[in-house]
């Protein structure tokens, strides 16, 4: 309960920080504070914590359960298959993984994992 | 085709959807107990069997000589103390229950009592012998419990865990465990395997992932984190929590669950030797 109002009053405060935007304000402006947004939900312990187990880089103390992310574009030339991934599609899930299913799982919200997308997307 | 045995799980890489892989299952426990001591000692080539009571210091020579220094002068030395001094307290009545020899108590538990058709553990029968004695039990997961339970693994450390399944309820009760140990629960889809038997020796942030075989050696334990001495069942607590799985779901410390837990546990940690109490981070 109290974690979908959080995610719903994030989503509003999103959806009014880019209204708010100057018109000159350009899509580059918008997506770089999405990725810095992004990359504090992946390095948060209480959230995204992926680096528990995923070497990221600028990460201090990552875990090694999983492969490090890299070169993410290069193995995900498809962005919304690393998005499915990440939110445990049943289909792209390997068996015995330790990998938290986050949106199935209703660990992080859309909206988040949309963020870490981005951010993913850019290492 | 209903083995999911320990080997199988690390031929990752496939990609399967986990639908039946963690259908009630009932294996043989010393097939079971003997492929995972196989699988672990393949993927540490020089650890040596008798380790393996050190838990995830084995994977790490930096942390083991930590370790090693903190026991010169362990942190549960007082504790050790006011177990005795519990023990002496109600003598009589202990001793009514365990016996005098204070060397042959732990060395007992778990096991499987037939005509119960339950797993009793020394904290469940430290407190059912107050009770039966009209005193007033102990509370479960620290304190007086665990100090007790510290005097009694310190008098028996050097002997083997020695835990026997010789009837179909005691087989029952170690499939109980492992499917509570097996099974992916909580809101991180996590299970107990995944941490302590597919993936131990490696990082979760700076902890080093310990092995299944051999957590019930040195219990109870003196943690940092604490700065406190609990028993086996606390920390289950808290890994169940980590796992974001309320342990109240199967009924915490000491409930049957708990308990078939414990000597699934017990029974992969057969032939190493008690060392309890021990230090950990
Ligand atoms: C508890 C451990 C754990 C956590 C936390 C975790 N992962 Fe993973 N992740 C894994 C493991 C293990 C794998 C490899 C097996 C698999 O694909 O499921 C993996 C695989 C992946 C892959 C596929 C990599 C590839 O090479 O194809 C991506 C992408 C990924 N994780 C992203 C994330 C992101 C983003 C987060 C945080 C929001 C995260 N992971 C949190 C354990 C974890
Ligand atoms: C996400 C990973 C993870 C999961 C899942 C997990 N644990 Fe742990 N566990 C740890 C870490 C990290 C430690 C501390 C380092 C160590 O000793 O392994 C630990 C420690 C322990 C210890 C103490 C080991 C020792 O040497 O003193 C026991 C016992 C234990 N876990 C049992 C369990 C059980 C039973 C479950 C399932 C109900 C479980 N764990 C689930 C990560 C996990």
């Amino acid at each position: 309960m109290k974690n979908k109002l959080i995610h719903a009053l994030a989503a509003t405060a999103v959806a009014t920080t880019m209204m708010a935007a100057p018109a000159s304000s350009s899509a580059g402006e918008v997506n770089a504070k999405v990725v810095a947004e992004g990359k504090k939900l992946a390095f948060s312990r209480s959230q995204g914590n992926c680096l528990a187990c995923h070497m990221i880089k600028g990460g201090t103390l990552p875990g090694n359960i999983g492969p490090a992310l890299i070169a993410m574009k290069l193995r995900y030339p498809d962005k919304q298959k690393l998005r499915d991934k990440i939110w445990g599609t049943p289909e792209l899930e390997v068996k015995y993984t330790m990998m938290p299913p986050f949106g199935r799982h209703a660990i992080l919200s859309e909206e988040q994992i949309d963020k870490i997308v981005e951010y993913i997307y850019t290492l | 085709m209903k083995k999911m045995l320990w080997m199988t799980a690390l031929s990752a890489g496939a990609v399967v959807v986990a639908t039946n892989a963690y259908a009630g299952s009932n294996v043989d426990p010393e097939t079971d107990r003997k492929q995972l001591v196989e699988f672990l000692m393949a993927k540490a080539p020089k650890v040596p069997f008798e380790d393996y009571r050190l838990g995830a210091y084995i994977y790490s020579a930096d942390k083991r000589s930590q370790y090693e220094a903190v026991n010169e002068f362990p942190p549960y030395l007082d504790h050790i103390d006011a177990g005795e001094a519990l023990w002496e307290k109600d003598k009589a009545i202990y001793e009514k229950c365990f016996g005098s020899d204070v060397s042959k108590i732990r060395p007992k538990y778990p096991y499987f009592d037939d005509d119960r058709g339950e797993v009793i553990t020394l904290e469940l029968a430290i407190n059912e012998c107050r009770k039966n004695a009209g005193l007033k039990p102990f509370k479960w997961a620290k304190g007086d419990i665990a100090k007790l339970s510290a005097y009694l693994a310190y008098n028996a450390r050097g002997q083997k865990i020695n835990v026997s399944i010789n009837s179909e309820g005691a087989k029952k009760a170690y499939n109980a465990g492992r499917d509570l140990f097996t099974k992916p629960r909580g809101q991180l889809n996590l299970s107990c395997a995944k941490c302590h038997a597919y993936n131990p020796g490696r990082r979760a942030r700076a902890n080093t992932l310990s092995p299944a075989l051999g957590h019930t050696t040195h219990f109870p334990v003196y943690r940092a984190k604490w700065s406190d001495l609990g028993t086996l069942h606390r920390r289950y607590n808290g890994c169940m929590k980590n796992m974001r799985w309320d342990p109240k779901t199967v009924g915490g410390p000491q409930s049957v669950a708990f308990r078939n837990l414990e000597f699934f546990e017990a029974y992969l940690s057969n032939g190493l030797e008690i060392d309890g109490p021990d230090y950990r981070e």
